[in-house]
């Protein structure tokens, strides 16, 4: 966990702050992180089922008997 | 991508940005009536030979009042046609079985998120159930997010407790459980104008029943008795998965940089690599295409075998989920924003699982080839 934050506090070190009135291509939609609710389940849903993988970006999702 | 209509440099997207919250997907204030989101999505996928999937979901997010979210999902899973069964080697090599009947599956499925933010702080609780004839899922989740750094940095914490209940069709007595606890912990970074990376890494510990009641190995030896043995797994599984995405926009081309990196590591020894690199380039104001790659390579579960050696062993599974395979999937999306925000998605792809694109080779040799192409369609608008 102490390894995970000096990595995050690295990370920071190297990074001018870009002020809020800077941030419009941030807020682009294809800049977002996440896709919509209803694409993540479809996308997770395609590949999760057929590969040994999974998980990573979330918690709590719970499982299936996906066959 | 999730998304609204407003343009860089316009009033709205000024305001938006002032407020930019790098790992919500809602947007703050997003024009001043606006205070949520409500969307539809359908899943249409089809295996070559195999099964069918179609999967609608109606999702919504909202704020209420200044601090608090609700985000709510319900989806109905329909998968029917012919299911993986089992190997067996009669013919003189392991060719995988498929259900002589085609069989028709129904999974009802939800969730519901509630968080609220308090100063830099956010926290957040989740539930989410799943259900079908032969298996039952619950689980709850707890979050954290710190903004720092004026809101460059954001650190998540995460917990989640999952219990299932298994069963199955061919045995109704068959009544087990497994328990799933998993850690999150993540960081969001804004590198700078243009750009900004997560990576977040979640380690999961199972307990409980893993077998999948369905699936078999029947082996024939030259001489003596042919086995028969029933999917055995571990009864635990402790795993790790790191994920690493990264945007970055260029203006000059008025497009985006999607790229997603994942590493998973488990004490059934799969290890696993998935990447995937889209581009989002805008088409004039309205329109967007979005084609991805997708490279998925992974190794053998250590108990993974198409026949049953002797003596047979406590541990032995020839699913070719655990096989060791590569995939490669290319997608399209095209994106068309309507006036009053509503926003078509339309995303069409293809899967292609092979021994062969295993990175550095030795697939596992009896992986039979997965062929797979899948749609889907999504309306949403802001309300």
């Amino acid at each position: 966990m102490r390894a995970w934050v000096a990595v995050a506090l690295l990370a920071c070190a190297g990074c001018a702050p870009v002020a809020p009135y800077q941030r419009a291509y941030l807020a682009r939609p294809d800049m977002a992180l996440d896709a919509s609710p209803g694409m993540m389940r479809a996308m997770e849903r395609t590949f999760s089922a057929k590969e040994a993988a999974n998980g990573g970006s979330s918690v709590g999702g719970g499982g299936c008997g996906c066959n | 991508m999730h998304s609204g209509s407003e343009a860089p440099g316009s009033l709205h997207a000024l305001s938006r940005a002032a407020l930019a919250l790098p790992i919500l997907a809602i947007p703050v204030e997003a024009g001043a009536a606006e205070i949520g989101e409500m969307g539809f999505t359908i899943l249409g996928y089809k295996e070559r030979g195999l099964m069918k999937v179609v999967e609608p979901v109606l999702w919504g997010k909202a704020r209420i009042g200044e601090t608090w979210e609700v985000q709510a999902n319900v989806a109905l899973d329909i998968v029917s046609g012919a299911s993986p069964e089992g190997v067996s080697n009669i013919s003189g090599t392991p060719v995988q079985l498929v259900s002589a009947a085609s069989v028709t599956d129904r999974r009802y499925l939800g969730d519901v998120r509630v968080s609220r933010r308090m100063g830099e702080l956010t926290l957040g609780i989740s539930r989410s159930f799943s259900e079908e004839n032969d298996y039952r899922s619950h689980a709850y989740g707890i979050e954290a997010r710190w903004d720092l750094n004026e809101r460059n940095t954001t650190l998540a914490f995460g917990y989640g407790q999952s219990a299932d209940s298994i069963g199955s069709t061919l045995e109704p007595t068959l009544d087990e459980r497994r328990d799933t606890r998993e850690y999150l912990f993540g960081v969001t970074q804004v590198l700078s104008r243009f750009d900004l990376v997560q990576s977040t890494v979640t380690v999961a510990r199972g307990r409980g029943w893993f077998n999948d009641p369905y699936k078999f190995t029947r082996t024939f030896y030259p001489d003596g008795a042919p086995a028969f043995l029933f999917d055995l797994r571990p009864s635990s599984r402790d795993s790790f998965a790191w994920l690493t995405r990264y945007r970055r926009h260029v203006p000059g081309a008025d497009g985006t940089l999607q790229a997603e990196y994942r590493y998973y590591s488990d004490d059934w020894d799969v290890r696993a690599h998935t990447l995937e690199v889209a581009w989002q380039q805008s088409l004039g104001e309205r329109w967007a295409v979005r084609p991805a790659l997708r490279y998925h390579t992974q190794g053998a579960a250590r108990f993974y075998s198409p026949v049953v050696p002797r003596p047979a062993p406590a541990e032995l599974s020839s699913d070719p989920r655990l096989a060791a395979f590569g995939g490669i999937s290319t997608s399209v999306r095209g994106i068309l924003k309507l006036d009053g925000g509503l926003l078509i998605e339309l995303t069409v792809g293809n899967v292609h699982n092979t021994r062969d694109f295993r990175a550095g080779g030795n697939g596992s040799p009896t992986y039979p080839t997965l062929q797979a192409w899948y749609g889907i369609l999504g309306i949403s608008r802001p309300f």
